[in-house]
């Protein structure tokens, strides 16, 4: 079991007796400190989408599938491809990939998790955390200070974040690509 | 009105969590479900002492009581009055309903499964926090599947057509009108209260925060005010930031003591019931207010105010108070604007010198303020209240 709170894209849950992907998380806080968490959520089997908004705490079963590391090899519109270590390739749709497509890139070292459902690529999971290089940003306001000011940045494959103000256009930073949260510079 | 609402059963569950709020805005919505829409309304209360400083005819000892045509139930693990699965069920601000409800719920889906002549089970629904934020709108009105294959809405109160909106009683606007039409209410109502000695061109101003310096700092500034100001504080958390002013512990404070220093008189407020401090809020010239029932209320009262939002981990209760800024402010001037974000945000951060600095700029005669604060209730309600939107989204749940 997983509480809503915990959920990235990419899990599969059982809700009702089906399986539904999760494509997108959005956490926001309510009252007394109580969080609310929206997912957009896909039909494995059916073409069906649906949003629906969760307690933070709420748990929910989350199905444990076949997986596999594989790597990314390249985007055959609307396929992502992945390979895994015997060179068997996947084709993931890229609907399915929800907020991770955001991080897919061409050249990719890192491993990636290729989620199957009776025999069907239908996910897949990122590293915890992903390096990009900033492909924009607006130069620093205050300098090059640590302090915890914020400015939006665009990095590689399109995503946009918020990152720290030192931060400068071509820097390669860390992101935490549960919640899309800069790390550190590298 | 209808004749198919007085056959609905609705039942709304309230943890009480900080003393007034949840309570004061359950039993806000169960009085106007049941006032307005003729709907058969058990409220089921966990904390029935906290209740009773709102409702003072009700008798914490007593299971189950009925007050203002709504049935009243103490919810105790294990439930003492069985629950019966009614048309509608409310968990107020995410509580977590007994397991013996949720086994109802259960139980009353397999039997309409097997059946549709059974009873359908029940539109399950989480009333939540009100706030101004743009998520709200995105999430409002949106399923939850849970485990049991039983789907729960969650209902957003909010400013916006796009929310589940405000509760607002049908007629509260007008009777508020005619309340301030006439300055002799408000030297009636102070007298009820046992409060004396406040002339009519006194300010006034209405205190119900929790712990701050910022409230010491400001009943200091009011003390070396030229014009005489009277503070109104009930026996509870605003008066712990003042003790160090005060001549006595709070133990020993009584309603309807004043204790005075220079230009300000401090009263010691005694509870009232929610229509008493509605009118409590009308007839002030200032109102600072907590949580979220009597920070509602304070906009209702067409008066201007500070709310002392609930304190929240990584101070993420000022955007939740700076979206409620931004939306109240749209239509003032900006240098008012300024004035009081800056008061109300200085209030919550407990900086006690700005906070001052920025009561000065704000000129309670201010003509604008007055007109803003009268204008805004009409420009939030936003033609439809909560109640009515609520039974309009069951219906079409």
């Amino acid at each position: 079991m997983k509480t809503a709170h915990e959920l990235r894209p990419g899990n599969v849950i059982m809700l009702d007796g089906s399986p539904w992907v999760v494509q997108k998380t959005e956490t926001t806080r309510s009252g007394r400190n109580a969080a609310i968490v929206k997912l957009k959520l896909k039909h494995v089997l059916q073409d069906s989408s649906t949003e629906s908004t969760f307690k933070g705490e709420d748990k929910m079963e989350d199905i444990i599938l076949e997986r596999l590391d594989c790597t990314y090899s390249y985007f055959a519109d609307p396929m992502y491809v992945f390979m895994d270590a015997e060179y068997n390739q996947y084709d993931v749709e890229a609907e399915n990939l929800g907020d991770a497509a955001a991080y897919i890139v061409d050249g990719m070292e890192e491993n990636c998790q290729v989620t199957f459902y009776e025999g069907k690529a239908i996910s897949v999971e990122l590293p915890t955390s992903v390096v990009r290089e900033v492909t924009y940003t607006e130069p620093s306001a205050r300098g090059d200070t640590s302090g915890k000011v914020m400015k939006p940045a665009t990095i590689t494959g399109g995503g946009t974040l918020s990152v720290a103000d030192f931060v400068k256009t071509g820097d390669m930073i860390e992101i935490d690509t549960r919640t899309n949260e800069f790390k550190k510079r590298v | 009105m209808t004749s198919q609402n007085s056959e609905q059963n609705w039942d709304i569950f309230c943890a009480v969590v900080d003393n007034y709020g949840d309570i004061g805005v359950t039993w806000r919505l169960a009085k106007q479900l049941s006032a307005e829409q003729k709907i058969n309304v058990t409220l089921w209360v966990d904390d029935l002492n906290s209740f009773q400083h709102i409702l003072p005819h009700l008798d914490p000892n007593q299971v189950t009581q009925s007050h203002c045509g709504i049935k009243i139930n103490q919810w105790s693990e294990p439930l003492k009055i069985d629950y019966k699965v009614g048309d509608v069920l409310i968990e107020a601000f995410a509580c977590e309903l007994p397991a013996q409800v949720k086994q109802q719920l259960v139980t009353a889906k397999q039997a309409y499964f097997d059946n549709s002549k059974n009873k359908k089970p029940p539109v399950w629904l989480n009333l939540e926090y009100l706030s101004a934020e743009s998520w709200v709108e995105g999430c409002h009105g949106l399923p939850s599947m849970q485990a049991s294959g039983i789907k729960k809405y969650f209902y957003f109160p909010g400013f916006s057509d796009k929310t589940g909106g405000l509760i607002c009683e049908k007629t509260l606007f007008t009777d508020r009108e005619h309340w301030q039409l006439d300055t002799q209410n408000r030297q009636n109502l102070f007298k009820s209260l046992g409060l004396t000695g406040i002339d009519e061109t006194d300010t006034v101003i209405s205190v119900f925060s929790y712990e701050s310096s910022a409230l010491l700092a400001l009943c200091q500034h009011w003390q070396a005010n030229d014009t005489k100001t009277h503070a109104l504080i009930p026996k509870g958390r605003s008066l712990n930031s003042l003790q160090s002013i005060l001549p006595c512990s709070i133990d020993e404070l009584t309603p309807g003591m004043q204790i005075a220093f220079g230009n300000l008189v401090i009263h010691i407020l005694p509870m009232t019931d929610q229509e008493g401090y509605d009118k409590l809020l009308w007839s002030c010239d200032f109102n600072i207010v907590r949580g979220e029932d009597s920070f509602l209320r304070a906009q209702w009262a067409a008066k201007p105010f500070i709310w002392h939002i609930y304190e929240q981990e990584e101070d993420y209760h000022l955007i939740k108070l700076d979206a409620f800024m931004q939306l109240y402010c749209n239509n003032l001037p900006s240098e008012l604007a300024m004035s009081w974000k800056g008061l109300n945000l200085a209030f919550n951060q407990e900086q006690a010198a700005l906070t001052c600095e920025y009561w000065q700029q704000l000129n309670l005669a201010d003509l604008p303020l007055q007109q803003h604060a009268k204008q805004w209730p009409i420009d939030a309600i936003n033609d439809v209240d909560l109640v009515s939107r609520l039974v309009q989204f069951v219906k079409n749940s």
